[in-house]
């Protein structure tokens, strides 16, 4: 039985939380916006003035790390993987399973209380402004629009079910620097978070295109510029939803190995 | 009627050992070696409704991990528990609407929020109704002053305020069985006291059964008139406080530092158990002997620079107990089995 009001609460208050912190609203957009800065020049120059680079033209590519840097806003802003970390440790998860809701359910809820302060706040302004006053490749069809919020949704699903499923980790480790390596190396290379998969050599490529880190910057991103379209949107996205399924259910796996075998530090 | 149920409960914790320097470090990658620590070994007891039961024992007894079980945190390693009629671990979600729980030393509180937003929140959580939800948050504001600091950040209350809002916030939704684990904690004199008097009366009033571990005799002699002694993992008692009491609460330590010591220190009805450069400690039963009768006699033979009296202790009544058991004790303690 699902209990709507309960999880919804959970968000209402961690968008409450969320308004305590103004100072972390700004630091993060800051942060935001200088990575923006980087990932833009460096794309300018390595365009150096052509116009198009392996078919894609540099406004696109533009658009792209624009899009990119919008969603990883949006992604950074939930409970990261370090806080997760931190709360195994100090035994905080622990105490929460004797509380009648699902635990990874009520962390969802309440980084959808806190994405969409931030982004209410801080993301769509700013984004707002650089779509106007930057020269950017905007879909024009509706549906394009609908297929990217879609897409841009599942990528965030995915991406909690990672990095939730990645922190409890920590409850069967000791060390945890390894889990950290590899997820933020995936996030961010992976992930096509900076560099699109088409620029990728052939054989990371093909790797990356087994792995679920693709569908929550590239496959968004590449259907809002245009180079994921027709029915490559449907199979993308249907890539994307066997790649939530199966992210889900390793969460659960790891969730339920975790809380069978929860041991309280100091008990 | 049994409301808890504990028998021949266990805990063990595996401990990977740890070797040190860098060969060690590299045998760690490809074998562990893991070493059993018995946390609880073999505790049995049960709790009636509307008791209040002191759950004692010192440090690394075994206190929290009993807790812990109860509560459903932590798997047994053997034994059963019955917590209002449903295995704690097993029916985790069923048994916390049944169960309200404080720990002293860590809050369950949202840190950032006023502290009316985490008793919106518990509503929520255990969907108290409405009614319900005004007419408990009504008492508790009247017995413990929350309306003093209802709006401030949880964060910013001092630990008397904390402590008055986390046991308000486990009652929200009306559970039969209370566990506080070391409520008054660092509390000063009136803050443990108003804690302790609110306790009473929900116990009273509400018929509500508490657990109670703590470290202070004064919560156990005011509140419980039953207490579970653990020690290393085990029961060591189980009965009334006022045995207990009798039994060692006429025993008084006496610590005096004496100028010479030359001639040995021979007293009547008292016996020197600790003796350290010109320091002794003296223990004596205040029923055969008062202390002023065991300073004349120190007087006699010896100059004495400074004494103290020393209060018995929780602490070393349990450690007593564990040492010595029961030996001298003219009515034996009755040991209750958990039947």
């Amino acid at each position: 039985m699902f209990n709507y009001r309960l999880y919804w609460t959970f968000a209402k208050k961690s968008f409450l939380r969320s308004a305590v912190y103004r100072f972390d609203v700004w630091s993060r957009l800051g942060s935001n916006v200088i990575f923006l800065l980087m990932w833009g020049s460096i794309w300018t120059v390595l365009y150096a003035g052509r116009e198009e680079a392996g078919g894609v033209s540099f406004q696109a590519m533009l658009t792209y790390i624009v899009v990119s840097q919008f969603l990883s806003g949006v992604n950074g802003a939930g409970t990261p993987l370090w806080e997760i970390q931190e709360k195994v440790r100090t035994g905080d998860i622990s105490l929460e399973l004797m509380r009648p809701f699902d635990v990874p359910l009520r962390y969802l809820f309440a980084d959808f209380g806190s994405v969409f302060f931030y982004m209410i706040t801080a993301l769509m302004p700013l984004y707002i402004i650089l779509f106007f006053f930057m020269d950017l490749s905007i879909p024009n069809d509706p549906l394009i629009w609908l297929a990217f919020l879609f897409a841009a949704f599942i990528g965030f699903l995915i991406r909690y079910c990672i990095e939730m499923a990645f922190g409890l980790l920590t409850f069967f480790l000791v060390e945890t620097g390894g889990v950290e390596d590899i997820f933020y190396f995936a996030m961010s290379l992976l992930s096509g978070s900076v560099i699109p998969l088409w620029f990728f050599p052939g054989w990371l490529a093909s790797f990356a295109s087994y792995l679920p880190f693709q569908g929550i910057y590239y496959i968004p991103n590449a259907i809002f510029i245009g180079e994921i379209a027709g029915n490559q949107i449907f199979t993308s996205i249907g890539i994307q939803l066997f790649w939530v399924v199966v992210t889900y259910i390793f969460l659960r796996l790891v969730w339920k190995k975790a809380s069978q075998k929860v041991v309280v530090q100091g008990g | 009627m049994a409301i808890i149920e504990v028998e021949h409960l266990m805990k063990e914790f595996k401990i990977a050992k740890r070797e040190t320097g860098f060969l060690g470090a590299m045998k760690g990658l490809v074998k562990r070696e893991f070493h059993t620590k018995h946390a609880v070994k073999d505790i049995s007891f049960t709790v009636d409704k509307g008791e209040m039961v002191g759950y004692i024992g010192p440090n690394g007894a075994g206190k929290s991990t009993t807790i812990k079980m109860l509560t459903g945190i932590l798997v047994p390693s053997g034994g059963t528990v019955k917590v209002n009629g449903i295995v704690p671990y097993e029916n985790r979600q069923a048994n916390a609407k049944n169960i309200g729980v404080v720990f002293g030393q860590r809050t369950q509180l949202w840190w950032d929020l006023p502290t009316i937003e985490s008793f919106e929140l518990l509503k929520e959580i255990y969907q108290v109704s409405h009614s319900r939800y005004k007419e408990n948050m009504d008492t508790f504001t009247e017995i413990l002053g929350l309306d003093e600091f209802i709006n401030t950040p949880v964060r910013q209350l001092s630990l008397g305020q904390r402590m008055r809002a986390d046991i308000a916030a486990s009652l929200l939704h009306d559970p039969p069985i209370l566990f506080l684990d070391e409520p008054t904690i660092g509390l000063d004199v009136v803050a443990k006291e108003r804690m302790r008097t609110f306790i009473k009366e929900i116990n009273k009033e509400r018929d509500i059964t508490v657990i109670l571990t703590t470290h202070d005799m004064e919560d156990i002699e005011q509140l419980c008139q039953r207490m579970v002694l653990i020690d290393h993992g085990q029961k060591v008692y189980d009965g009334e406080i006022a045995v207990v009491k009798n039994r060692f609460g006429k025993i008084r330590t006496l610590v005096v530092d004496l100028e010479q010591h030359s001639t040995p220190l021979t007293l009547e009805k008292a016996e020197v158990f600790k003796e350290e450069t010109g320091r002794y400690w003296i223990r004596f039963n205040r029923e055969d002997i008062s202390a002023s009768g065991v300073i004349t006699q120190i007087t006699q033979t010896h100059n004495i620079k400074d004494l103290t009296v020393e209060e018995p202790e929780i602490e070393s009544i349990i450690s007593r107990i564990y040492q010595e058991g029961f030996d001298g004790v003219e009515q034996p303690i009755p040991v209750k089995s958990g039947s």
